[in-house]
């Protein structure tokens, strides 16, 4: 046989690509669904129609604002939190090759979370009240995480520590940040309580078109810079001795892919809190349904887990109104009993 | 870019290499050659340095001193996909995704040939699909390799080792969990396309009668020294054997192959630690 004739013997593999672009096309038909009912339904409900007209500026005024300046820029932020978090789960899941891997194990949503605490200490008076704006929270979350973020990988750096130490440093920093929170929401003023709880449940009712620009913008960095990491990921999907051998700078890749996940992660919850187990849950998913390559796992993780953060932020909002639960409360409660279903077949498979 | 053979035809060499893990030092001086074309035996008892060995060879640890060459090239002066792509290596336990395809699998081998954001080229897609023939796996492709048996499995690794086109081939131990039929098997692939090819393989064996069976040349380790070197007929011998591996045992000749075989009688490590001695 010629090298001709077994190069086309390798043909049937291309031909099961449509059924993957398929599952991506329906991801994404979910998700616009999922937009479109997010937009449509809240405290009052409109009809399709009148939220097409409203999108296209065709509508009534009132019907606009609410669309326009609510529930879009929620909507938004939902999604790109939701994609950003799937994707940081989607880096450390593979530059750890454990599917168990997430942002919140990190210390990086942690680190976060003890920013934005040391700011309503900081920066409360003794009425109870914020002495500056409540804008500047997001920065104080993002200083935290990126300050811890840059803990683990510079103790990652440094000690050239495999993969699994990695986490137990993340897991050890996390660990102290959440002990600081502890004792500034104990020894605080209600009001600090209150409004850091909101933030740790993970809740996007809040949004503003500046923070989704802010998040947008720092995505639209982040986000072409794990698919260029594509190649290096599906060689990751060897052992590490085997994955050098075949001429795939490990470590460094690995580094990488820490701090690629380090920063979407804290670009998401800085803005958006922290919203649990979407990272775990949607690369785990889309490698169920698309396969192993990184980048077809890649998109369908992106889809997914915007997906998600859309939908149980829509969940919050009609099944618990008028009251405003967070959307990390409703991922929590779908993404625990996953973890939970995941750990127990992958202990059958081990055993 | 790499020089051509030199004139004492020596595809790797490693000079005076001091070779460890941090907190042990497992060679302090090693000098030896490995010849181009031939299919090299790497023998000794357990933690001889048989595997320490093969990886310098593949710079998977660091040279503390002296150093390891590729055709006069130091290791360390050449980048990662360079390298990659003049040595191949099939580690001692390689693992990966139980329900990866075989053909995926063997793809992984042609990372250093692949530009960086290019799709499969249609060279790789060629060398996938010979390395599947040669490896006798065309059928099971688009198998799961989760689903293959031990030996099909290590047949899918060498077939990877293969894709990865590169003049030198190490092997970490390829028959271990293989019954003898696969052993035989593995072997017997590797040397014919050893052969056929020109390529320089190193295999780090256990058995030293499939060493020398299938081997030109053998290194025999012990404790951190080269013990025994050269062509199978030259040091397969029943005095080396039963030093470096501190046995008595006797020596005979395969009429039909002409090749040695070792028949291990009794323990007997005051033999051994003769040889450390030394």
């Amino acid at each position: 046989m010629t090298a001709a004739s077994f190069a086309q013997r390798a043909h049937p593999v291309r031909s099961r690509i449509p059924a993957r672009v398929a599952i991506l096309v329906a991801c994404a038909t979910v998700l616009c669904a999922l937009a479109l009912a997010s937009v449509a339904l809240g405290s009052s409900g409109m009809s399709l129609q009148r939220v097409l007209s409203a999108i296209l500026g065709t509508g009534e005024r009132s019907d606009t604002i609410i669309i326009w300046s609510l529930r879009m820029p929620r909507l938004a932020m939902a999604g790109l939190s939701g994609l950003a978090l799937a994707l940081a789960g989607f880096a450390l899941q593979r530059a750890t090759r454990n599917p168990l891997a997430s942002p919140s194990v990190l210390g990086i949503v942690d680190g976060a979370a003890l920013g934005v605490v040391v700011f309503l200490f900081l920066f409360s008076n003794d009425a109870n009240a914020l002495t500056v704006s409540i804008q500047w929270q997001p920065l104080a979350a993002v200083l935290g995480a990126l300050g811890f973020a840059g803990l683990v990988i510079l103790l990652a750096a440094r000690t050239g520590a495999p993969p699994l130490r990695v986490i137990l440093y993340g897991v050890a920093l996390g660990a102290l940040a959440k002990a600081g929170v502890t004792l500034f929401i104990v020894d605080g003023p209600v009001h600090r309580a209150s409004q850091a709880a909101m933030w740790l449940a993970g809740s996007v009712y809040q949004a503003r078109w500046a923070d989704v620009q802010v998040l947008a913008i720092v995505l639209g960095v982040l986000v072409p810079l794990v698919f260029l990491l594509a190649r290096r990921m599906d060689q990751l999907q060897l052992d590490e001795l085997s994955a050098q051998a075949t001429g795939l700078p490990v470590r460094a890749t690995q580094l990488m892919l820490f701090a690629l996940a380090a920063t979407l992660t804290a670009a998401a919850v800085s803005f958006a809190g922290a919203i649990g187990f979407v990272g775990l849950v949607a690369p785990h998913a889309a490698r169920l349904m698309l396969g192993g390559r990184a980048g077809v796992q890649a998109l369908g993780a992106a889809l997914i887990g915007a997906a998600i953060v859309i939908a149980a932020d829509l969940a919050v909002r009609v099944l618990f109104a008028p009251l405003e639960v967070p959307a990390g409360a409703v991922t929590a409660v779908i993404g625990a009993p996953y973890f939970l279903f995941i750990l127990i077949r992958a202990g059958r498979v081990h055993a | 870019m790499l020089k051509g053979h030199s004139a004492d035809q020596c595809e790797i060499e490693l000079r005076a290499a001091a070779l460890g893990y941090p907190g042990k030092l497992v060679f302090d001086a090693l000098d030896l050659s490995i010849r181009p074309g031939r299919l090299t035996a790497l023998c000794g008892p357990n933690g001889c340095g048989k595997s320490t060995a093969l990886r310098a060879m593949r710079a998977m640890l660091p040279t503390q001193a002296g150093s390891v060459l590729l055709r006069d090239t130091p290791l360390s002066q050449i980048p990662a996909k360079a390298l990659a792509r003049e040595i191949a290596m099939l580690t001692q336990s390689p693992t990966a995704p139980d329900e990866m395809s075989v053909e995926q699998l063997v793809s992984l081998g042609r990372y250093a040939h692949r530009r960086a954001f290019a799709p499969d080229a249609r060279a790789d897609r060629e060398a996938v699909a010979v390395a599947l023939a040669q490896t006798n796996l065309t059928e099971l492709a688009h198998r799961a390799i989760g689903t293959l048996s031990g030996g099909q499995l290590q047949r899918v690794w060498i077939a990877m080792v293969l894709a990865q086109a590169a003049p030198v081939i190490l092997l970490d131990e390829p028959t271990n969990h293989l019954d003898i039929a696969h052993a035989l098997e593995v072997l017997s692939l590797v040397q014919r396309l050893g052969a056929q090819e020109g390529k320089t393989v190193v295999v780090v064996l256990h058995d030293l009668n499939l060493a020398a069976r299938f081997a030109d040349d053998i290194v025999f380790f012990r404790a951190g020294q080269v013990a025994g070197c050269g062509p199978v007929e030259a040091v397969f011998h029943q005095e080396l054997i039963e030093d470096v591996f501190g046995i008595e045992c006797i020596v005979r000749r395969e009429e039909a192959s002409g090749r040695p075989f070792c028949v291990p009688l009794a323990a007997c490590p005051a033999r051994r630690d003769r040889l450390v001695q030394d």
